[in-house]
């Protein structure tokens, strides 16, 4: 303290009996609804303010913080650098332990995680899942966590990767999917089990937090209540109404939509002949034209139906199907579709690893396979693991397409999907499924129902 | 431990650690204790000797220790208890200080609520989100609404003392209005439908009724405009107690209060109020009193569509007076001018009052458009008008007015639903004025000719802009004359021709009169002229249209140069020759057509003043055993006498009679050939379709009526244009 006014808005901590010395405005910078911010606040320093003004000696602004002094050092260094850099003897869960006691939780989380990039991708973590089975679904959570579905539970997972209650569907029923309404809230579907008298299956939204049951969804026939085994699920643009495939005991078939906010049933498309809806294992909303893409996929099927349907005048606006396809092509099934960013193509990748596009511009056109997007090493990879058969999955992120093919993700960027990057992560065999989100990539093994996370670290300063 | 030797004691065990989970049972009890002691230090003002981080540990360490509920729990207790202190004391507050007391403490509360909030944040962040539960801020918010806002004591007395208030600035008073701002925001934010439920429906029910009971008072004792003002003034007065001390979102509704009851309730008793009401303000100009209630009107439903009724139906009467007046109909300028008044009146109303309303413009269009076709004589005195207006040579008045006046003019010809009458008469009128070479500018003159040009097309004033081609043609025509033939003409007359063509000037067929010697050898050989340097064509001399300046001495030996018509020259010629002439001898001699030698001897001997000629006997009209005779004793001022021909300016009956048949005559081939370019592009087509096309083709130019069209298809059909369908009869088929 050479002159008083360097002394002007400087703080000395104490914290577990290690000495810090910051300026009131790094303290600030945490903003006023964490706990440095309301400690520093007037409301709680009148007689600090009095004695000040008095003697003008601020030797008397030391504050005692009972905590771990390691810690605060760098949750301090990243009030001051915006950066986190957690030394090797800080284990992260304490260090996130100490961010939630001083409200410092979410700028741990946006410094730890730094915008998707599919092309920078690490691998952070890999979680070794205890369920037993197959996992059938990992869905990405908007702030980064995630849930793993298999068989009658959802996993649930929080950013920091710790594991939360699991969601039981009522009754235990199977889920056949997961859907983020928000970070606290998921949405799961799953399967009505033959025998079972009436309330079974169906969609329901869940605390993702505490795994309890916020709501049931219903829906009515001729204003008749009845029960469904619910497919896929997807949102609108919005996030104001969702749509599930549906399948009900009485070949009661199609799209449900409900109003998010409500919970009421809002619509319902029935399965007019010839198409394929209530069977669906991927729906998909496409922002721009306000139509919904639903996919029904070889296995699932003999063959593969995709249609866009138009709900204001519930028309099927295009569609594709395989089902005349000459013989000699047979035995190549599409096996899963995603619609392209710009909407105006639908991707589809085959068993055999093949990517191909429908134009949705034409209702005539087939499939444009691409051969040469094919990977040589997936081949290789899938005979070691042939006797377990995970059909490749597809996503859209940023600009870049996602494929998963045996036991690696690869990236695709560029109007000509150029392969840029390959993910080949933890040791549990093929990828049965992967969701991005929150910034984070999550790829689920059919073995050991281990989940690899992958992270995009912040970028090189220089 | 299979091998011998007996088994040791200090074997190690392992214990379990019991203490571990067991903690204080006290624990909870005494760390509330802290935090309770800590809120009430807080709300006592006592918080300096309070130690933060102290409280916001224990707080921690409680929601740590699944406490968390317990915590909750006891804070909502204890917040209800002090709220429950705070209302009795805002209750035992008197009179006046009842808002300032409920403002101190609704500050303190908040102040308190922040701090509180502060030590709890943990468990705001934890414990809240997973449990549902409200969070803090909000929970002490809920709990002040329900304890004091909601409590019987305080609720009825804070809506009254505020509505009491504004009340009183209503009636003059000066109330404090930091304060009312402070109570209104704390009622807002405690959520909007606190504000609206408990605030602002009984505001805008108060409101109401004292309008209601306000308004009806005015009405009874305020003429319209006072009326108005007072409502306008009401109105602002409302808007800026909104933006004062309310929420924004509550001017919308109470201007609406006030705009039903102090406007909608009384629109039509102040739109019809005797000797103030809006038709006297539309006679009287009264922009200021239109601007008020046409802003205020337009805030209501059905407001502007009175205001535009009632001056729509005003205009009608007005204008239907104006041109079915027989006073007007004498001065066919005059009636012009009143109607081009009318209009500026309005237009003047509707930009200075009516902030140029496009339905006010098109309520006032189609009213002129209305009563100036109940008239059918206004095209011809439209066209006088222009007359009057290019002739006299506007005294005074330059380019720019005269451009004015034109641009008015259109206006009124674009109200014309028969536009070709008025082309009649204009083509008429302006040849008037280009033969008698009484256009005082040919700017205008062209200036008009664009105007309807742009107004109607090509086609309507092809003819007329040919009229202004042959009068340059002519004059170059002259200059040449005279300078080839100069020499060859000598002293003779001067002769001035102009040339026109046949088909662009409303000329009738008359035949030529016999002119005098000296004329016609200066016309002849201007004929060889003319025909020597253009083949093929024909001259015809038109002399009903000529002018002539002769020279005259009288008896004294006074001098005089005499203006007169052609036909006045070839009579007072006969006179070098001879002093009496009888009406016959003239007749013979000059072959005049006998209605226009009427007139002409009429003009030369009848008129005081300028009777060159002596009749016998004297009386008022030209008989045909009349004698003329030279008047030597004729006087005059002036040496040049202008001698005009007897000719009314406006129509007579007659002649007016013919030109509208003139104008049916020449609608007629309009309508076929319409109907025939119709048929030619539809083939087949019903009767109505092609009345219907018909008018739609045609109205720029005239209303064609229905019976004529119905005419003409059946004169088509005896031509073999069209026949009728076979089978269907009320079909029409075009033949190629």
């Amino acid at each position: 303290m050479c002159t008083p006014a360097a002394g002007r808005g400087r703080v000395r901590l104490n914290v577990g009996g290690r000495v810090f010395e910051t300026t009131t405005a790094t303290l600030a910078s945490a903003g006023r609804d964490t706990m440095l911010g309301a400690m520093l606040d007037a409301s709680w320093n009148a007689s600090h303010d009095d004695a000040a003004c008095g003697g003008g000696g601020s030797a008397a602004a030391e504050y005692f913080i009972d905590r771990d002094p390691a810690c605060f050092a760098v949750l301090l260094d990243l009030l001051r650098t915006g950066g986190l850099h957690v030394p090797r003897g800080v284990p992260e869960a304490t260090l996130y332990r100490e961010a939630l006691y001083y409200g410092l939780l979410d700028r741990v989380r946006a410094a730890r995680l730094g915008d998707f990039d599919g092309d920078r991708l690490r691998l952070a973590a890999s979680v070794p899942g205890c369920a037993p089975g197959d996992g059938t679904a990992v869905r990405a959570a908007p702030d980064g966590g995630c849930c793993v579905a298999h068989g009658g539970a959802v996993r649930v997972y929080n950013w920091m990767l710790e594991e939360r209650r699991p969601v039981y569907y009522p009754g235990h029923a199977p889920v056949n999917d997961a859907a983020y309404l928000d970070a606290a809230t998921l949405l799961v579907a799953a399967r009505e089990r033959p025998g079972r008298l009436g309330d079974d299956g169906g969609v329901a939204a869940f605390s993702a937090l505490t795994g309890g049951l916020r709501h049931r969804f219903r829906v009515a026939h001729d204003r008749q209540p009845r029960s469904f085994t619910a497919g896929a699920l997807t949102f609108d643009d919005g996030g104001c109404s969702f749509f599930a495939s549906c399948k009900g005991r009485f070949n009661e078939y199609g799209i449900g939509v409900w109003d998010a906010n409500t919970g009421e049933q809002a619509d319902f498309f029935y399965e007019p002949p010839g198409c394929a809806l209530g069977d669906a294992d991927r729906l998909q909303w496409l922002d721009g034209t306000g139509t919904l893409m639903v996919a029904t996929m070889f296995p699932r099927t003999d063959s593969s139906f995709i249609s866009l349907l138009d709900f204001r005048d519930k028309s099927v606006v295009w569609s594709w199907s395989d089902v005349g396809t000459p013989a000699s092509l047979e035995d190549k099934h599409a096996v899963h579709a995603v619609v392209m960013e710009d909407g105006r193509s639908v991707c589809v990748i085959n068993q055999y690893d093949d990517l191909g596009f429908l134009d949705l511009r034409s209702s005539a056109g087939g499939v444009r396979w691409r051969s040469r997007s094919k990977l040589a090493t997936s081949g290789k990879t899938k005979a070691l693991v042939s006797e377990e058969v995970c059909y490749p999955k597809l996503a859209t992120y940023g600009g870049q397409l996602f494929a998963s093919t045996g036991d690696t993700v690869s990236v695709f960027s560029g109007p000509d999907h150029v392969l840029t990057s390959t993910l080949r992560g933890g040791q549990g065999g093929a990828i049965c499924d992967f969701s991005i989100g929150g910034d984070r990539l999550f790829a689920l093994h059919s073995e050991e129902n281990v989940f690899d996370v992958w992270e995009t670290p912040p970028p090189a300063i220089i | 431990m299979s091998g011998g030797g007996p088994p040791r004691k200090r074997n190690f065990k392992i214990e379990a650690f019991k203490n571990r989970v067991e903690l204080d049972p006290k624990y909870a009890e005494r760390t509330w204790k802290v935090l309770e002691h800590a809120i009430h230090e807080i709300y006592n003002h006592n918080a300096s000797g309070l130690s933060f981080e102290e409280l916001y540990r224990s707080a921690y360490n409680m929601v740590l220790h699944k406490y968390g509920e317990k915590l909750y729990d006891c804070l909502q207790n204890t917040m209800t208890w002090r709220l429950k202190e705070i209302s009795k004391s805002i209750e035992a507050a008197q009179g006046g200080l009842f808002l300032e007391e409920l403002n101190a403490k609704w500050m303190d509360h908040n102040k308190a609520l922040q701090m509180i909030r502060d030590i709890l944040m943990y468990m705001d962040r934890t414990y809240v989100p997973t449990s549902h539960r409200t969070p803090v801020h909000e929970l002490g918010l809920n709990l002040w609404r329900d304890h004091i806002i909601h409590s019987p004591m305080i609720h009825s007395r804070l809506v009254n003392t505020l509505l009491d208030l504004i009340k009183g600035e209503r009636m003059g008073e000066v109330i404090n209005r930091g304060l009312m701002r402070s109570i209104t925001k704390m009622l807002m934010d405690l959520g909007p439908a606190v504000y609206q439920d408990d605030f602002e429906k009984p505001f805008l029910d108060v409101s109401a009724s004292f309008y209601s009971v306000e308004s009806q008072e005015f009405i009874e004792c305020c003429d319209c405009g006072n009326y108005l003002k007072k409502a306008e003034r009401r109105l602002n007065e409302e808007m800026e107690r909104v933006s004062h001390y309310l929420d924004a979102g509550s001017e919308a509704k109470i201007t609406s209060v006030v705009e039903k009851e102090m406007i909608a309730n009384h629109m039509h008793r102040l739109v019809h109020m005797e000797n103030s009401g809006l038709l006297n303000m539309l006679v009287d100009d009264r922009y200021e009193d239109l601007g008020r209630m046409y802003s205020l009107f337009r805030r209501v439903p059905d407001g502007l569509s009175t205001i535009r009724d009632v001056m729509t139906s005003y205009l009608r009467e007005t204008g239907k007076q104006l041109v079915t007046d027989p006073e007007s109909l004498k001065d066919p300028v005059e009636f012009v001018q009143r109607l081009l008044n009318e209009k500026d009146k309005h237009d003047k109303i509707i930009s200075v009052a009516f902030g140029n309303d496009k339905t006010f413009q098109n309520a006032l269009n189609s009213s002129f458009e209305y009563f100036i076709n109940l008239n059918n004589r206004s095209p011809e005195f439209i066209s006088l008008y222009v007359d009057d207006k290019l002739r006299k040579g506007h005294k005074g008045a330059t380019e720019e007015d005269v451009e004015v006046i034109l641009d008015k003019v259109m206006m009124l010809f674009r109200y014309l639903q028969e536009k070709d009458v008025f082309e009649k008469y204009y083509k008429q009128h302006l040849a008037k004025r280009l033969l008698s070479g009484k256009t005082v500018s040919d700017d205008a003159e062209r200036s008009m000719i664009v105007k309807l040009k742009t107004e109607c097309g090509y086609q309507f004033t092809s003819k007329l802009e040919g009229m202004f081609t042959d009068m340059k043609t002519s004059q170059d025509t002259m200059q040449d004359f005279y300078a080839k033939k100069s020499e060859e003409l000598g002293d003779g007359p001067t002769l001035d021709v102009h040339i026109l063509t046949t088909g662009s000037w409303p000329t009738q067929p008359s035949p030529p009169c016999n002119l005098p010697t000296e004329i016609l050898t200066v016309c002849e050989k201007f004929r060889a002229y003319y025909l020597g340097t253009h083949n093929g064509r024909r001259l015809t001399w038109q002399t009903n249209m000529g002018t002539a300046d002769i020279k005259a001495t009288f008896g004294k030996g006074q001098k005089h140069e005499l203006n007169v018509s052609t036909y006045q020259m070839c009579v007072l010629m006969l006179f070098n020759n001879a002093d009496g002439l009888t009406y016959k001898d003239i007749e013979r001699d000059t072959e005049i057509p006998a209605s226009d030698l009427k007139r002409c001897l009429q003009s030369l001997a009848c008129v005081k003043g300028k009777n060159v000629l002596r009749k016998e006997p004297m009386s008022k009209d030209i008989s045909e055993d009349d004698t003329f005779y030279f008047n030597d004793k004729f006087t005059s001022k002036l040496v040049k006498v202008k001698i005009g021909t007897v000719v009314a300016q406006k129509e007579s009956e007659p002649e007016k009679q013919e030109t509208r048949q003139r104008v049916e005559e020449d609608r007629k081939p309009q309508i076929e050939a319409a109907i025939v370019r119709i048929m030619k592009s539809r083939r087949v087509l019903d009767h109505n379709s092609i009345v219907a096309e018909v008018t739609k083709q045609l109205q720029a130019r005239f209303l064609p009526n229905p019976v004529v069209i119905k005419k003409r298809i059946e004169s088509l059909i005896e031509r073999e244009f069209l026949e009728r369908d076979k089978v269907d009869r009320k079909l029409y088929r075009y033949l190629a």
